[in-house]
C-alpha cells in the first residue's frame, strides 16, 4: 500500500501498518528495530514503503533490540525523531536502554505490541506488560508516558501523539498495545504529512544535540553519569519535577455512560473495548455499568478514579494479565469503595459476557 | 621568570591541539588513554572537523572522554557505542563519527554490536583500546587478557581450561567486507606515537569518505591494573602484548 493516499481518506488496515505510516507522516528520522511477533508488520510496511526515497527517514533491521534501542538513542542525542518497536520478550531486553534515554533526557517512541509471558510465552495477546511499563522496567527511579490505543485508529494517532510528548517533555514515550489491536485490519484515517526537521529546526528545537560542536557554543554532551552523589540527586530531582508535570498536564482518558454508573469497569486496550459490550449487555439487564477507559497509563488518570469513588459502588479492572492496573485503581480509589479484579491470562482474551458474569459475582453479587 | 616568558613564539617548539581542553586527566600515571587523546584531538583539529565531529564514549576508564575534547559526545551504554555511532552516521551522513572503546566494551559486552556494525560496514571509525585487563572496575580479567596474566578475577593467572584464549577481535573483524581499515598500533615510543596518529587520520578520512569501517586497536598499558611502573608496563607490554598482538596494518583497502 502506497504511503502517498489522500488526507482523509478512509484505508483498512492492520494496527502494526497504521504505525508504521503514522511514523513516515509525522517526519520521523529512524526507525530501528528487530523481528518479533506479533509487530513485525511495522517493520515489514517501513522497508515496503521504502521512506528513505520519499522523506529521508532512515530504517534500519538491527541484530537484537539491544542494538535497536541503543541506535535509538544514538539518533535521539541528534536532535532525531527516533523510533523502536517490539514485543514483550524484545522489550526486555530493551530495559536497559530505555533508562539510559530516560536519564539522558532523551526523546523518542518506543512501540510494545505486548504478547503472553513470562520467558518465550506465547505470541497470543496480552497486557501483561503494564507494570514493566509505568513502573519503570529498567534500573533507577524513571518514568516512561504510556499511550494505550484501543483502535487502529489510535494506533495512528498515538504514534503522532507520543512523539509530541516525548520532544515536550524530553523523555521517552511508549505506546504499549495487545497483540489484537497490532494485528486486527480496521478504517483509519492517517495523520496528515508533516516535513522531517531541517538541521536548522533541529538546532532551535533541541539545542542540546550533538550536530558537531560550531564555533558558538561549548560541547554538547549527551551522558546519564554523574559520579558524584550530589549531581544525581540533582538530575533525579529534575526528571522527577518533570513526571509531576507530565502527571499534571497529560492525563487522558475516556468515559463510557459513567454519569449514572452504580459500578464501573476500568480496562485499558483491547479489553476496554470487550468491556464496551459488557456495559450494553448489562444495562439490558437494567444494571448501570460505566467504563473508564485509561488512554494514558503513565500518566495514570488517579483523580479522576478518585472522584468516581464517591459515586459509585465498585469497580472492577478487566486485564489480560494477572492484576497489575488494579493496584493503581485501588491506590486512587484508597478504600472508599470495593475494586476487584478479573483477569485472563496467556493469551487468552475474555469474553464481554465471561466479565459480565464477572462482575456479577465479584462486585453485584 | 613568569610563563610568558617561557613560552614565547621564540621558544615555542609544540602547542596543545585546542580541541583538547585544558581539565585535568583522570587517567593514571603510564595511562595510554591520553596519548590517544590528545592524537585524536590532533588529527580533528588537522582536519578541521571540530563542527562536524560525533564520538561515542563508552563505559570503562575512558567514559570520561568526554571532558578532554572539545567536540560533541554521545555516552553509551557499556558495549553499545557502535549501535549509536551506526545511527548517528547514517542520520547524519557528512559528519565525522567515531567510537572509543576498551576491551571490556568492544569485545566482551559489546561484541555483537561491534561485529554487526562492522559487516554492516557503518561508515564509523572505531578506535579501540586494548589493555588486556579491565582498569575502571579495578583490574579484572578481560577478553584480551594474556594466557598466564594476572587479574583481580584470575589471580593465578589466566588459564585455557578456565577463561579460553586471548581474543584478537581486530584480527577477526578484518575478516569482514564491511570493514575497509583495520591496523593494531602502540603510543610507548615517539615513533609508535606517529604511526598511530597516522592510522587515525586514515581511519577518520575513511569515514568522511564513506569507504566502510576503520578499526585502529592501540595495544596499551595500564600500570594500576598490571600493578607495574609506567617505565616497566611499557618494557612488558613491548615483551609480552606484542607477540599476541602484532603491530601493523591488518587490512588497508
Amino acid at each position: 500500500m502506497s504511503n502517498k493516499n489522500q488526507d482523509n481518506e478512509i484505508l483498512l488496515m492492520k494496527g502494526n501498518e497504521a504505525i508504521a505510516h503514522a511514523a513516515i507522516r509525522c517526519g520521523c528520522d529512524g526507525y530501528f528495530g528487530y523481528p518479533i511477533t506479533p509487530q513485525s508488520e511495522i517493520m515489514e510496511t517501513l522497508m515496503d514503503l521504502e521512506p528513505w526515497n520519499t522523506t529521508g527517514m532512515v530504517v534500519l533491521q538491527a541484530e537484537s533490540e539491544t542494538s535497536s534501542i541503543n541506535m535509538v538513542y544514538g539518533a535521539a542525542g541528534c536532535g532525531k525523531k527516533a523510533m523502536t518497536s517490539s514485543s514483550s520478550p524484545g522489550i526486555s531486553l530493551m530495559q536497559e536502554g530505555m533508562s539510559y534515554l530516560a536519564a539522558a533526557e532523551l526523546p523518542c517512541v518506543i512501540v510494545n505490541v505486548m504478547r503472553g509471558g513470562p520467558g518465550l510465552g506465547t505470541i497470543q495477546p496480552s497486557q501483561a506488560d503494564y507494570f514493566q511499563t509505568v513502573k519503570g522496567g529498567g534500573h533507577g527511579d524513571y518514568k516512561v508516558i504510556t499511550l494505550a490505543p484501543a483502535s487502529v485508529q489510535e494506533m495512528a494517532d498515538h504514534t503522532v501523539m507520543a512523539f509530541e510528548l516525548a520532544f515536550k517533555y524530553r523523555t521517552p514515550a511508549m505506546v504499549l498495545v495487545d497483540g489484537i489491536i497490532g494485528q486486527m485490519m480496521e478504517k483509519v484515517i492517517l495523520p496528515p504529512y508533516k516535513p522531517r526537521w531541517t538541521e536548522e529546526e533541529i538546532k532551535k528545537n533541541t539545542p542540546w544535540a550533538t550536530l558537531g560542536k560550531s564555533a558558538d557554543r561549548g560541547p554538547n554532551i549527551i551522558n546519564s553519569l554523574r559520579l558524584e552523589a550530589y549531581e544525581m540527586e540533582e538530575l533525579n530531582n529534575t526528571l522527577q519535577g518533570r513526571y509531576r508535570e507530565i502527571e499534571k498536564n497529560e492525563v487522558i482518558f475516556e468515559e463510557i455512560n459513567c454519569e449514572d454508573a452504580d459500578y464501573l469497569l476500568v480496562a485499558f486496550g483491547i479489553s476496554a473495548r470487550i468491556c464496551q459490550k459488557t456495559v450494553e449487555l448489562a444495562r439490558m439487564e437494567g444494571i448501570k455499568v460505566g467504563l473508564i477507559r485509561p488512554i494514558t497509563l503513565f500518566p495514570f488518570p488517579t483523580q479522576v478514579l478518585k472522584q468516581y469513588a464517591e459515586k459509585v459502588k465498585g469497580m472492577l479492572s478487566i486485564e489480560m494479565n494477572a492484576g497489575q492496573m488494579v493496584e493503581d485503581i485501588r491506590l486512587a480509589v484508597n478504600g472508599r469503595v470495593p475494586v476487584e479484579f478479573y483477569g485472563r491470562m496467556g493469551g487468552i482474551v475474555p469474553s464481554p459476557n465471561e466479565v459480565f458474569e464477572a462482575l456479577k459475582t465479584k462486585l453485584i453479587k | 621568570m613568569n610563563i610568558a616568558d617561557i613560552i614565547n613564539p621564540a621558544n615555542l617548539v609544540y602547542e596543545k591541539t585546542k580541541v583538547m581542553n585544558d581539565t585535568p586527566m583522570h587517567y593514571c600515571p603510564g595511562c595510554s588513554h591520553g596519548v590517544v587523546h590528545k592524537l585524536i584531538g590532533e588529527v580533528i583539529s588537522e582536519m578541521d572537523m571540530q563542527d562536524k565531529t560525533i564520538a561515542i564514549a563508552p563505559v570503562g576508564c575512558a567514559v570520561f572522554a568526554y571532558k578532554y575534547l572539545d567536540i560533541d559526545w554521545q555516552q553509551a551504554a557499556h558495549g553499545r557505542a557502535p549501535a549509536l555511532a551506526t545511527a548517528v552516521k547514517r542520520l547524519l551522513p557528512d559528519r565525522l563519527v567515531f567510537t572509543y572503546q576498551g576491551d571490556g566494551d568492544l569485545a566482551a559486552i559489546g561484541t555483537a554490536e561491534t561485529i554487526h556494525a562492522c559487516n554492516r560496514g557503518e561508515n564509523i571509525a572505531i578506535i579501540f583500546i586494548n589493555n588486556g585487563i579491565y582498569g575502571m572496575t579495578g583490574g579484572q580479567m578481560a577478553p584480551t587478557t594474556l594466557i598466564g596474566m594476572k587479574s583481580s578475577t584470575s589471580p593465578a593467572g589466566r588459564t585455557v581450561p578456565l577463561a579460553g584464549n586471548p581474543l584478537d577481535i581486530t584480527k577477526l573483524l578484518a575478516q569482514l567486507d564491511g570493514v575497509c581499515y583495520a591496523a593494531r598500533h602502540a603510543v610507548h615510543t615517539v615513533a609508535a606515537v606517529r604511526k598511530t596518529k597516522k592510522a587515525i587520520q586514515l581511519a577518520f578520512e575513511n569515514s568522511m569518505n564513506n569507504k566502510g569501517t576503520s578499526i585502529v586497536e592501540v595495544v596499551s598499558t595500564c600500570s594500576s591494573g598490571w600493578k607495574m611502573t609506567p617505565a616497566d608496563s611499557n618494557d612488558w607490554m613491548v615483551e609480552n602484548m606484542f607477540p599476541a598482538y602484532p603491530m601493523g596494518d591488518l587490512k588497508n583497502e
